[in-house]
């Protein structure tokens, strides 16, 4: 042999240079993003805590100290005080830092990445440039609100001092709205396990009402049916039927459609031969469900059940169409009840945080049920 | 009460079609009581499905089942009644995973027998002990070797004290060194005198346990006999080519 590489022994080396600062590009991503969210917030403590009159600047943008009457504005300043943090120079600062640096630190990032020596080099050079594309956008969007209507949008929703003393209620709302959600999922779960069932039938006779209920309640809105069948309870029955019972009726009638679906699957997953096996030991097809197959579809359709749940939680809010009395207000009544008495939507945004406070932890339930499922232990959940 | 012809299991012109499949194509035999018949044959050759017949899990799309004195066929059987007579022993095991070994043989005790929680639970110990799985009473099928789940799933079957034991290839899922101890439980079986019909592959257990071996090819009975016999002159084409590609 006598090629070029011959006389040195090996093939030649075409890995080209080793790319500088894995950590640098990784560190900055975080810089980038760390100072952008925690520097905003810093700004705008500072602001609330030095601030306490409303500039003529915020004037300017539609925040009134006090009425054309004159008398004051609820949380004027403190609004003023959001509004003038956002408008502020280190703001400016704060956020084109965030820009500016996870613009490098992607680019830095993009450009290395596969020359790093080592496969967890690389790993960080990606995780700084994939933070620093999240800083840029978030930095951009930043200064695009800035640009528009500021005042406005906070006078309207983060006016914090109008929600003053309504705790109580919102809590009442969380009470309420669980108590919509967990009556319509219990009751959707018995009405599906029994139209799955029937669902599942080798008879058409027996199919054929399950499928029409099923595909009625999946393919109607869920804000007509709380209202048609409120008044068809209310009118056609003559029932005198309170809208927050009629509520929960119709919310399980609707959930019991689609958990029949979810139990449907669940069963159908179930493979044959448990049914033969109980079959052959003489059980009924009744009994065989029961016993064999039932148990342990129940265990299978947790997660996509509790998705249900979830969905079911947030679709409470709809019962706003039939109206509640005050003490039966939920969360997105008592909002729009505060709206109607303030004209200020910040009761609203307050409404979402309600609504995360209960769903934020049956998101992790599920996933945490989710991945013992996946992992094998199929018997692990109420094997007892 | 046996059939009139003092058999326990009498097929009568047995036809099933899956569709346009026509996968049994005319089958009658009769099968005594004491009798250990294994059904071997090439795959596809409708083994299994003739067995599944035998307790309906298979219907027939056309024939009879008589079974102890009664046309199980016959839509007016109460055929849940008949299935506690005949236990199967499926490929699969088939035990509820969600219950442990020792539920699993009561499950069917109390809910189909009707027997109260003590006497099941005799029951159910008495034959785990049979099959000497005793010590494994209260793990779940997921906790058990391929072999045990398969012991277990015939003390299931027994527990019911069936007249009949139907095997439907019950060591093929197995691994090779875990066949054995279901082989040795069935061979204990047989010896004790159970009434057995054994779809299976293994044909040392064929020639050394039944008592009468049954090949099947195309959906029909090409040979029917004494195992030792039929093997050592295979007379049959068919027969002697299945025999020279798996012994």
């Amino acid at each position: 042999m006598s090629t070029a590489a011959g006389t040195q022994g090996g093939p030649p080396d075409t890995r080209g240079p080793t790319a500088p600062l894995p950590l640098g590009i990784l560190a900055a991503g975080i810089a980038a993003l760390v100072v952008l969210l925690a520097g905003s917030v810093v700004v705008q403590v500072a602001q609330a805590n030095s601030g306490n009159v409303v500039t003529q600047e915020c004037e300017a943008e539609g925040v009134r100290a006090e009425t054309s009457g004159g008398s004051p504005v609820k949380g004027a300043v403190g609004v003023c005080n959001i509004v003038e943090a956002i408008r502020s120079r280190a703001q400016t600062l704060i956020w084109g830092f965030g820009v500016a640096v996870g613009a490098a630190a992607s680019v830095a990032g993009w450009t290395f990445y596969r020359r790093m020596p080592s496969k967890r080099q690389r790993e960080q050079a990606i995780a700084g440039a994939v933070l620093g594309i999240q800083a840029v956008g978030l930095g951009l969007a930043a200064f695009w609100f800035r640009s528009g209507n500021v005042g406005t949008f906070a006078r309207n929703f983060l006016n914090a001092e109008i929600l003053e003393g309504s705790m109580d209620g919102f809590m009442r709302g969380i009470v309420n709205t669980l108590k919509l959600a967990f009556v319509g999922e219990f009751g959707g779960i018995v009405i599906g396990i029994v139209l799955a069932v029937l669902a599942i039938s080798a008879r058409r006779t027996v199919r054929a009402p399950a499928r029409v209920y099923i595909n009625f309640f999946r393919g109607t809105p869920l804000i007509w049916q709380l209202s048609f069948f409120y008044f068809l309870f209310l009118f056609g029955f003559d029932i005198q039927v309170e809208t927050f019972t009629a509520a929960m009726i119709v919310f399980s009638l609707n959930t019991g459609a689609y958990a029949a679906e979810v139990f449907r699957a669940g069963i159908q997953s179930i493979e044959r031969g448990q049914v033969e096996a109980a079959r052959s030991l003489g059980m009924t097809y009744l009994q065989a469900m029961r016993y064999a197959v039932i148990p342990q579809a129940v265990r299978r359709v947790i997660p996509p059940l509790m998705n249900e749940f979830v969905i079911l939680i947030k679709d409470t809010a709809l019962v706003i169409v039939l109206g509640l009395t005050a003490e039966n207000f939920e969360l997105y009544n008592y909002a729009r009840e505060i709206y109607s008495d303030t004209l200020n939507a910040s009761a609203f945004v307050a409404t979402a945080f309600g609504y995360l406070a209960i769903t934020l932890p049956l998101i992790r339930i599920v996933n945490a049920v989710e991945s013992r499922l996946r992992s094998g232990l199929t018997g692990a959940i109420g094997a007892h | 009460m046996p059939n009139e012809d003092g058999s326990l299991v009498r097929l009568e012109n047995i036809h099933k079609w899956f569709g346009n499949v026509h996968v049994l194509k005319g089958i009658s035999a009769s099968i005594q009581q004491g009798n250990v018949v294994t059904i071997i044959g090439p795959s596809g050759s409708g083994k299994s499905t003739l067995l599944r017949t035998i307790n309906c899990l298979e219907e027939p799309t056309e024939g009879q089942v008589h079974f102890d004195g009664r046309e199980i066929t016959d839509i007016r059987t109460d055929l849940n009644q008949v299935r506690t007579e005949i236990g199967i022993v499926f490929q699969a095991f088939n035990l509820f995973p969600h219950k442990s070994a020792k539920e699993n043989i009561k499950l069917a005790l109390e809910k189909v027998l009707k027997k109260n929680s003590g006497e099941a639970e005799e029951i159910a110990m008495k034959e785990l002990q049979h099959v000497g799985l005793d010590h494994k009473a209260d793990s779940y099928p997921s906790q058990l070797s391929g072999g045990q789940q398969q012991r277990i799933a015939i003390a299931r079957a027994l527990a019911m004290k069936p007249k009949l034991m139907l095997f439907d290839e019950v060591t093929s899922a197995l691994d090779p060194e875990l066949v054995k101890e279901v082989l040795d439980t069935m061979q204990r079986l047989a010896e004790e005198g159970m009434t057995m019909v054994i779809v299976t592959h293994e044909m040392g257990f064929a020639r050394e346990v039944g008592t009468r071996l049954i090949f099947m090819d195309d959906g029909k009975v090409v040979e029917d006999g004494d195992p030792q016999q039929l093997m050592r002159d295979p007379k049959d084409e068919r027969f002697r080519a299945f025999l020279s590609h798996v012994l």
